[in-house]
């Protein structure tokens, strides 16, 4: 390669490690965002979750309600939430290949499987996977509103009740930190084998903690008064659950992409410093040569004429 | 006359609006209006969209048009959560309207009994009530 060849592939991968130090910033800042809104969403959500728990046992022993009965499971849902955009590491593949394990897995056992898929990556790699999702939802990844969540939720609700769907899960990238993600799947519907019903004292955490755990103790001794009555409001209350609980699950999913992206940029703009250096070395070393070269010429020139 | 005040908590999706102490709590439930002093019961209840006030004093009052939501009081607290709630001066009649109109083509639509029939509904219940609200205030 010529010294000039070598200028140009320095350039072009300097231009290059400005997009990705430019979209490391950008994911960090709008990382620094969705995290608030899950720090603002996280009361609301607990104390929702909370509630339902204690509706639920309070309603044990009244007649059915259909959202609540676990029937046989012939065909089971499951929503995979994914991101608009790639460039953020093993983001979506991490998802899709949990959650197609799980279909494998169902399917096995004799159960008939069902997708939907939230984010452009998710549903086009579904499809192109020869699992066209039921429903596809795009275009909000980056920032989702309550009104996504409530769309969904209610696609999903309305799936379960028609009996189309025997059990929702959902699966989706958990944020534990901007560099850790944890793919989590949980079931929504029925109620009686909702992740929720297991989970107990696990909401309750942090600084909520002690008031909550105080109420709740209280609320196991004490008459509780329901207004109409804890059927009733289950009945509005498991919808407003399940709306809750994919709000925070795309909440967390959002938070979670630019966190990858995040990492995946940093580590882009790395190599790119590290290519930088090796073919700086190189041009070096070109140059050092073509130097030597013109010496060795004007060294023999002078050497024929003496 | 002044009561006892006791804490209370409104929480939105969006994260936390109000969290003081009040003498006394007015809103609605699906089975009415309901005042709420310290020391009430334990009570779990669905909220209807209405107006919520919430008394720190007889003078001193704090509004919010509130969507639809529960109500929980346990022990000393009284833990009020809701979908939306707005201050009523930051309601907008106009924006309003426009979501209320969307809400009765939706639920022209939906099927009769469905669920999503039923979301409609209830969207056209809030919206005519912030509608009202933001008449009064304005």
């Amino acid at each position: 390669m010529s010294q000039r060849d070598i200028k140009t592939k320095i350039e072009s991968v300097r231009n290059i490690q400005k997009i990705t130090r430019a979209m490391e910033m950008v994911s960090a800042a709008r990382l620094r965002r969705a995290e608030q809104r899950i720090a603002a969403l996280r009361p609301y959500a607990a104390a929702i979750r909370r509630m339902t728990r204690q509706a639920a046992d309070a309603a044990e022993g009244l007649p059915r309600l259909s959202i609540l009965a676990a029937r046989e499971p012939k065909t089971i849902g499951i929503m995979f939430v994914t991101s608009d955009r790639g460039l953020a590491g093993a983001f979506n593949s991490q998802i899709l290949r949990a959650g197609l394990r799980s279909a494998a897995e169902h399917e096995r056992e004799g159960r008939e499987v069902v997708v939907w898929g939230s984010g452009r990556r998710g549903v086009s790699s579904l499809a192109f996977r020869g699992r066209e999702p039921a429903r596809g939802y795009t275009g909000f990844t980056d920032r989702p509103s309550y009104a996504d969540a409530r769309q969904i939720a209610g696609d999903l609700i309305a799936a379960f009740t028609d009996e189309e769907v025997d059990r929702v899960e959902v699966i989706y990238n958990g944020y534990v930190s901007p560099l850790t993600q944890r793919v989590t799947q949980e079931v929504l519907l029925p109620l009686k084998e909702a992740s929720v019903l297991g989970e107990d004292a696990e909401d309750d955490e942090d600084s909520e903690g002690q008031q909550s755990s105080d109420g709740a103790e209280h609320d196991k001794h004490a008459l509780v008064e329901y207004e109409p009555d804890a059927g009733e409001i289950l009945k509005r209350l498991v919808p407003d659950y399940v709306e809750i609980s994919i709000y925070r699950a795309l909440l967390e999913s959002t938070a979670s992409e630019h966190g990858a992206r995040m990492t995946a940029m940093r580590s882009a703009s790395e190599n790119a410093s590290e290519l930088i250096d090796t073919y700086t070395l190189e041009m070096n070393r070109a140059r050092q040569a073509e130097i030597t070269q013109e010496i060795m010429e004007v060294v023999a020139g002078a050497e024929g004429l003496g | 006359m002044a009561h006892t005040p006791f804490g209370v908590e409104v929480l939105t999706p969006d994260g936390e609006l109000f969290n003081d102490e009040v003498e006394m709590v007015s809103t609605r439930t699906s089975t009415g209006s309901i005042g709420i002093l310290a020391h009430h019961t334990p009570l779990l209840a669905m909220l209807d969209p209405a107006e919520l006030r919430l008394y720190k004093s007889e003078s001193d009052i704090v509004r919010f048009a509130q969507a639809e939501g529960y109500l929980q009081m346990t022990g000393e607290r009284a833990l009020i959560l809701v979908e939306e709630a707005v201050p009523p001066d930051q309601l907008d009649r106009s924006t309003l309207e426009a979501r209320l109109r969307a809400a009765e083509e939706e639920l022209e639509r939906a099927e009769e009994g469905s669920e999503r029939a039923a979301k409609a509904g209830r969207d056209k219940r809030r919206l005519e009530c912030f509608i009202e609200l933001a008449g009064s205030s304005g």
